[in-house]
């Protein structure tokens, strides 16, 4: 899965590298126009974002300001801190989803298009929602993990 | 009362502003100040694509901008380059019962967007921040200029002689100043003025195409609203197309004047031969490409009506 | 309406203190405009998705992983003996190198991270070696690190570039001045501190070997130091733009991580691609959504209606810009440089432009005390990082890293405030 999830995301930032890079290449070396090239480039980089969103929710590497915690002391205390931080993650993230669904539906309904090459948007507006979905997933998982971690005592 | 919000893409103080505010404030005497426009300048509410979708869903009451192609393509129709020669034929082309108005109207409907308004703004030309010694030719010149990602505008600087590149909006002003391009296409001496000041050292008026912005309304915003202050939103509308029509010829001049006396911008006067070699080059370069996206039929059909092209 | 917006913010800080992940303490906060505010969800999300793919924002993975492929790949210990070798003997020489070259792995990393991963690892157990307090050594790097926030290329200028519309290349220009007086700053504070240090040194090099080892380890360091060249030189000198920069900075440095330094393989550069990308995931994220908070917040003409309030309490242009600093000290305290970028430059940017701030000189302001930001507890994460590479524990850390902002980097806050040339004269140089 690790090696998977490197991969593809590897592989997304260099094909938006490389299409910055032949961006140049064309226009100052060659002196010939690309058309399309940076309206395809919005493609890999939106799914580049949302995807690494939903790793870091996997490896549960999102930016948090832990302030809290330095006050607290216990394990108990931390794991109850940390429950309270997924529950309320997951009202507003399920809320969140509600509008990205909303979102999807209005661009499945009016289909855009990109402005030189014709291709349908939806295929970037889509990672929206599947990204939100993923990053639930993942944090329900670790509120599970949170739960267990209280009922049995075990630190993970 | 009802508060619509309304989006422009141009600077506070700018004439569409002014004259916008002025709209807002005839529309508040006329509805006994049930009906308040607030003006949102500088594409606050987001670019000019952005905000016709959320017009479109209700989420932005009014805008006065461009018109954006991204949900139909057809939209293209009122930014083909050289379809109106001179400010008679452009009333009648984008004016009140023209061919493309109207079509216009009909696209826009079909989004849930209701037109009270177009708005004239100019005709394009070219900003260059270097000298071109062939300004009125359409041969290959070697200057590079950043074109909107749009396709019409990209063909047009193609046939024109340019080596056209689509660099963001956001980036466009600090690529030509330091020399990534040379200049810029898709705007006319007002837009240049306002966004491409201290590098416009030549500005070519080649006419490249109609810029005509429309006043749109959200048609669901609209149903809030009785029929008394709809109509009269309209009627001002009206009586606020009709002076942009009466002044905009005027206001163009007045703006290459202003690059002139201002920007020590060299214009450069085009004959009217150059200006129509160009529009015969750009019209068989870039019409055909652009029919054959929209509906060659469908498109056709328009151009017939405008007689344009002949 | 300002009353809701304060409780969104009030809401949106409490999530925060709790630890709930950036993402959702926006949507938190988006949740009370929309619940409580009554102001529309809809098309929001729309909007947010349009300005995440704006092109310009491409240039902040791409600087990112620049960073990252630098760190990994030793590009960044050949520039460490590089300077090393003019400095490294002097009293208080090795401080100075951590300083210097935190600064020149800046003009490559757009991120403030990428010093203390890049540098700490390599100079701490060297500084501790040679008598420095470990404390003293790690507080030292992770401030020097911020630099990469400071020097250009930076994320949080392409960031306030992008908001308040602002060319991003005279925002870089602008914190590139109080940048080089910091990094001056905090050498002449640790050459002060160290002479209280039991310090052990090199022997002094005769000027002939001094000149063997710099023109040795200088023609090691060359691909290295052509990188800020190509990027800064690409930019200013019209060849790309900050994005394509961006791009060519990536493009260059695999090959020379992989074939000059070998210090790239696959398995870490892949580990670098992927931490590259999920960092700028969990950032991308938050500006959706602190995007859409933002755009609420104009939608209910919030900004104009602060600046009202409070030259309601005051018109005085000092009052106001102690005021602003102060504000954006205690919000660096609690939340990221992006964030504070996003949230606050569009808020403020109109009572600049009330009192005669250039929205350069602003960019300039929200610059260097946002990157403060990064390590000032209790939310200091380049803090942080610096007290894991360099194996303390946090408390240890903050009194020395206090003492540093307070004597070295507070005062060119101060002086970036009321002295508009500092940020000024390069932009102007340069034409902006
Ligand atoms: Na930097
Ligand atoms: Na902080």
């Amino acid at each position: 899965m690790n090696r998977f999830v490197s991969i593809l995301l590897t592989g997304l930032i260099c094909v938006v590298a490389a299409g910055q890079f032949v961006q140049v290449i064309t226009r100052y070396v060659l002196e010939l126009p690309v058309m399309g090239l940076e309206e395809t480039m919005i493609y890999p980089t939106v799914w580049l974002y949302i995807l690494g969103s939903a790793n870091a929710s996997r490896e549960n590497s999102h930016i948090r300001a832990n302030v809290l915690e330095i006050f607290i002391k216990t394990e108990k205390g931390h794991t109850l801190l940390a429950i309270v931080g997924e529950v309320i993650s997951l009202a507003v993230g399920i809320w969140l989803l509600t509008w990205a669904w909303d979102f999807t539906r209005y661009a499945w309904r009016v289909w855009r298009e990109s402005p030189t090459l014709y291709f349908p948007t939806f295929y970037f507006d889509v990672a929206l929602v599947i990204g939100l979905a993923l990053m639930m997933v993942f944090t329900a998982g670790h509120l599970v993990a949170h739960i267990r971690t209280l009922r049995t005592g075990v630190a993970r | 009362a009802e508060t619509f919000k309304m989006s422009h893409v141009r600077p506070q103080g700018a004439t569409i502003d002014v004259e916008l505010r002025a709209y807002a404030a005839a529309v508040d005497a006329a509805t006994n100040g049930n009906v308040k426009i607030e003006i949102f300048p500088a594409s606050a509410l987001g670019d000019y694509t952005t905000v016709q979708e959320r017009v479109s869903v209700g989420a932005v009451d009014m805008a006065t901008q461009p018109a954006a192609a991204a949900v139909d393509r057809r939209m293209q129709i009122a930014s083909f380059p050289y379809l109106a020669g001179n400010w008679e034929e452009a009333k009648s082309i984008y004016g009140p019962g023209g061919a493309v108005r109207e079509t216009m109207v009909e696209l826009f409907a079909k989004q849930d967007i209701t037109v009270l308004a177009a708005y004239p703004v100019y005709f394009g030309g070219i900003s260059l921040n270097v000298d071109n010694p062939q300004a009125g030719s359409t041969e290959p010149n070697g200057i590079k200029v950043r074109v909107p990602g749009i396709k019409s505008f990209q063909l047009t600087g193609e046939a024109l002689g340019y080596i056209p590149a689509p660099i963001p909006f956001a980036e466009a002003f600090t690529a030509v100043q330091t020399g990534v391009v040379d200049g810029v296409i898709g705007s006319g001496a007002e837009g240049y003025y306002a966004s491409f000041r201290d590098v416009t050292k030549t500005y070519i008026p080649a006419n490249t195409h109609f810029e005509v912005w429309f006043m749109i309304a959200s048609n669901e915003s609209l149903s809030n609203l009785s029929d008394d202050d709809r109509a009269a939103m309209m009627e001002k509308a009206v009586e606020f197309e009709t002076t942009r029509w009466g002044v905009a010829e005027a206001d163009q001049a007045r703006n290459e004047q202003k690059l002139v006396d201002e920007l020590g911008t060299k214009v450069i006067a085009l004959t009217d031969a150059e200006i129509a070699g160009m529009a015969k080059k750009a019209r068989a370069e870039v019409w055909p490409v652009v029919l054959e996206d929209i509906g060659k039929e469908w498109g056709q059909a328009i151009l017939d009506k405008v007689g344009a092209g002949n | 309406m300002i009353e809701v917006a304060m409780l969104a913010i009030g809401v949106l800080v409490v999530a925060l203190t709790l630890g709930v992940p950036l993402p959702y303490c926006f949507g938190a906060a988006l949740a009370v405009m929309y619940f409580i505010g009554d102001v529309t969800m809809k098309g929001m999300m729309l909007w947010g998705v349009q300005q995440l793919s704006n092109p310009i924002l491409l240039a902040i993975p791409l600087f990112v992983l620049a960073g990252t492929i630098m760190s990994e790949s030793g590009i960044a210990a050949s520039l460490l003996r590089f300077v090393n070798a003019f400095i490294g003997h002097v009293r208080g020489g090795l401080g100075v190198v951590a300083a210097v070259s935190c600064a020149i792995i800046g003009a490559i990393s757009g991120s403030g991270l990428t010093g203390i991963a890049a540098i700490g690892p390599l100079l701490i157990p060297e500084m501790v070696e040679r008598g420095y307090p470990r404390e003293y050594a790690t507080a030292l790097i992770a401030n020097s690190s911020i630099l990469g926030l400071l020097i250009p290329p930076s994320v949080t200028m392409i960031l306030y570039g992008w908001v308040t519309d602002t060319s991003i290349a005279a925002c870089f220009l602008a914190t590139l001045g109080p940048g080089l007086l910091i990094m001056l700053s905090f050498s002449v504070v640790n050459l002060w501190m160290s002479r209280k240090f039991p310090l052990i040194l090199d022997e002094k090099p005769s000027p002939r070997e001094l000149a063997g080892e710099v023109s040795r380890r200088g023609l090691v360091a060359i691909p290295a130091l052509l990188l800020p060249v190509i990027i800064l030189g690409g930019i200013y000198g019209g060849i790309v733009t900050p994005t394509e920069a961006a791009a060519i900075a990536v493009i260059y440095s695999i090959p020379v991580g992989f074939l000059v330094y070998k210090g790239l393989k696959l398995p870490n550069f892949l580990a670098a691609g992927k931490e590259a990308a999920t960092a700028v995931g969990t950032i991308m994220v938050m500006i959706l959504f602190s995007m859409i908070l933002s755009q609420m917040f104009v939608y209910e003409s919030i900004p104009q209606k602060m600046v009202s309030a409070i030259f309601s309490v005051t018109e005085n242009k000092i009052l106001l810009l102690i005021f602003i600093n102060i504000l954006l000290f205690l919000v660096g305290m609690v939340v990221n440089d992006a964030t504070a970028i996003i949230l606050i430059a569009p808020l403020l940017l109109p009572l600049m432009t009330a009192i005669d701030i250039s929205p350069v000189q602003f960019a300039a302001i929200m610059g260097v005390n946002t990157a403060m930001g990064g390590v000032t507890p209790p939310y200091a994460s380049i803090l942080y990082l610096g007290a894991r590479v360099g194996n303390v524990k946090v408390t240890k850390v903050i009194p020395p890293a206090m003492f540093l902002i307070l004597t070295g980097y507070v005062p060119v806050v101060f002086l970036t405030s009321f002295w508009p040339d500092l940020s000024l004269f390069l932009p102007r140089l340069f034409g902006y």
